[in-house]
């Protein structure tokens, strides 16, 4: 009898995999937005900072970017940062304190595979990532006149390209922090250390050792991917940065590879 | 009597500490079995094995008919089986409907959610917020996670640690509820009074080892042996005057151990009402539970005391 419902199960899998994902996706979601102080933090966060910066200064026209507005300047340095908050900072606190309250657990020891938990998470993430996306690009245009992208192929494939590589990193990372209580802290501090050191706060000098060293880091590339999707500064320039997705990629999977040698579903504390 | 799980020299070794040191017992359909042992005597290794969450080093193991070790298994077994942690593992934003909703949908046939609410008495609690039940009430949405799925097999894990008094009473009707409707349950604990009221049989572990085992009721041969009897000698009256020999006196407290209770409590109360003398916190004793396992674990308190010191 066992048998015969077991090849039953693996008979209808397919279509159940996807109303599963279905599934699993609209309760990741769920946990997300009632979650109301986290989801107003990790999404408002560059909202409010397009709108002050729109209010201060940001319809000035300045030369040295090509005669283009601050903000039109700065739209897809938050688009990226959006990306990388929802991927990295929210992802990684979300693993941890799923692992360290038992929930990873209880998920594991649950019939849902962990290929159907990990795809859901994925898709979720995106979710998040994009609807800030179309927030800004939407608040950009309504409030400041700032141009939508020439190319939303470019701009997506930039967008997908990061999400997939800073959710990478964002578990990489939660493997790497012991407990729901520095999950947060730990995790925000790198994030703005990674983008100071991206000159995302305050520019860094040209050719300088910390620029030297920036190359090296994800966060940098990845503004200029979704700069050159805008193609900005300057209206010039190709709309592809392979080289910078690439770089962005890279970590992508370095990131990958280190989440798969340390994932785990136990608590860590002992 | 068919069986729900077998377990046969099972070993599980964290580097050098052996966590479970060549185990063996089976538990029937329908029966509540306890795991009872102080912390770290391999309770919940044991438990993660059998669930499929740890590979073990040693033994054979079988759940359900299939081997929970199996890859190919293991995703037929968690559609058939339930498992309490002993972290209480929900989800703080969602309400009580929604967590067993989202978990429902990973089974094939989960009972329904009205039913599972009702059961674990949160029927009134169905559209609260998981963050703001009591503790009690989380350890209930948490069992009702557990058997969500409609399991034939179930696993807690310590399920009232952590629990105030009153909490951890509905958690044991309800505990005894689930075994009544023919749930297998396998259980650990280190509560002496939850395994005597909840379990059919007992393995009482000790360093990853059975140091015993064998019906709750029955554990030790507690139920044949010595029984004790205690009370104060009435004033005026010589301890050497007592109608039955005292196995020792302190004081005015004496103590009787005797095979055979009823014969020697007809003479001594027939002796005292003759008499006209009270006798002063007279009670009658046998071994508890706690005895035996306070005797079989002594090990692991001497090793944990030298530790500490």
């Amino acid at each position: 009898m066992s048998s015969g419902t077991r090849q039953g199960a693996v008979a209808t899998r397919g279509r159940g995999d996807l109303r599963l994902i279905a599934h699993q996706v609209k309760y990741e979601q769920l946990a997300f937005w009632l979650n109301r102080v986290g989801a107003v933090f990790t999404v408002g966060f560059s909202v409010v900072f397009l709108v002050m910066l729109g209010l201060s200064a940001g319809n000035q026209r300045v030369a040295i970017l090509g005669g283009i507005r601050l903000v039109q300047f700065y739209v897809p340095g938050f688009c990226a940062y959006g990306v990388m908050a929802a991927g990295f900072t929210t992802l990684a606190i979300t693993i941890v304190v799923r692992r360290e309250t038992g929930l990873l657990k209880r998920l594991r020891l649950s019939p849902l595979p962990s290929w159907v938990l990990l795809v859901s998470i994925f898709i979720s993430t995106s979710i998040i990532a994009l609807v800030q996306v179309l927030l800004l690009l939407v608040i950009g245009r309504l409030g400041y006149h700032v141009s939508f992208p020439p190319s939303w192929a470019a701009l997506f494939v930039a967008v997908i390209v990061g999400i997939v590589s800073f959710s990478a990193m964002g578990v990489a990372v939660s493997t790497l922090v012991p407990n729901q209580e520095t999950a947060g802290p730990v995790t925000s501090i790198v994030f703005f250390v990674l983008l100071f050191l991206a000159g995302f706060w305050f520019p860094i000098a040209p050719g300088s050792g910390l620029a030297k060293f920036s190359n090296y880091l994800p966060v940098r590339h990845f503004i200029l991917a979704m700069d050159a999707s805008f193609r900005i500064p300057a209206g010039t320039g190709s709309l592809w940065a392979w080289h910078d997705l690439l770089v962005v990629a890279l970590w992508g999977v370095g990131a990958t590879l280190i989440a798969l040698r340390r994932f785990s579903w136990s608590p860590r504390r002992a | 009597m068919a069986l729900a799980l077998t377990v046969s020299n099972l070993k599980k070794s964290y580097g050098t500490l052996k966590a479970v040191d060549d185990v063996s017992f089976d538990v029937e359909r329908g029966e509540v079995f306890a795991l009872l042992g102080p912390n770290g005597a391999g309770k919940t290794t044991c438990i993660e094995v059998l669930e499929g969450f740890l590979h073990r080093d040693g033994g054979a193991v079988e759940v359900l008919g299939v081997d929970p070790g199996h890859r190919r298994d293991a995703h037929w077994l968690r559609t058939r089986i339930g498992v309490v942690l002993q972290e209480l593992a929900v989800e703080p934003f969602f309400t009580v409907r929604q967590v067993l909703e989202r978990n429902a949908g990973f089974y094939p046939h989960p009972r329904p959610v009205d039913e599972v609410i009702e059961l674990v008495g949160l029927a009134d609690k169905g559209g609260a917020k998981v963050k703001k039940l009591s503790g009690g009430q989380q350890r209930r949405l948490d069992i009702g996670l557990g058997i969500i799925g409609n399991p034939e097999l179930l696993f807690l894990d310590e399920p009232t640690t952590g629990l105030d008094p009153a909490a951890r009473r509905t958690t044991w009707e309800l505990i005894r509820q689930l075994s009544s409707e023919g749930t297998t349950v396998l259980m650990s604990s280190h509560y002496m009074d939850e395994v005597e009221a909840l379990s059919h049989r007992v393995a009482v572990l000790s360093r990853g080892q059975i140091a015993a085992m064998g019906p709750t009721p029955s554990l030790g041969g507690r139920d044949k042996g010595e029984a004790t009897i205690r009370f104060a000698v009435p004033e005026g009256v010589h301890p050497g005057d007592l109608p039955i020999t005292p196995s020792s006196v302190d004081g005015n407290a004496v103590e009787v151990r005797t095979p055979d209770e009823v014969t020697a409590l007809h003479e001594l109360t027939g002796w005292a009402l003759e008499r006209h003398v009270a006798l002063a916190g007279l009670s009658v004793t046998r071994e508890s539970l706690e005895d035996i396992y306070l005797a079989l674990t002594r090990h692991d308190r001497d090793e944990s005391d030298a530790r500490s010191a």
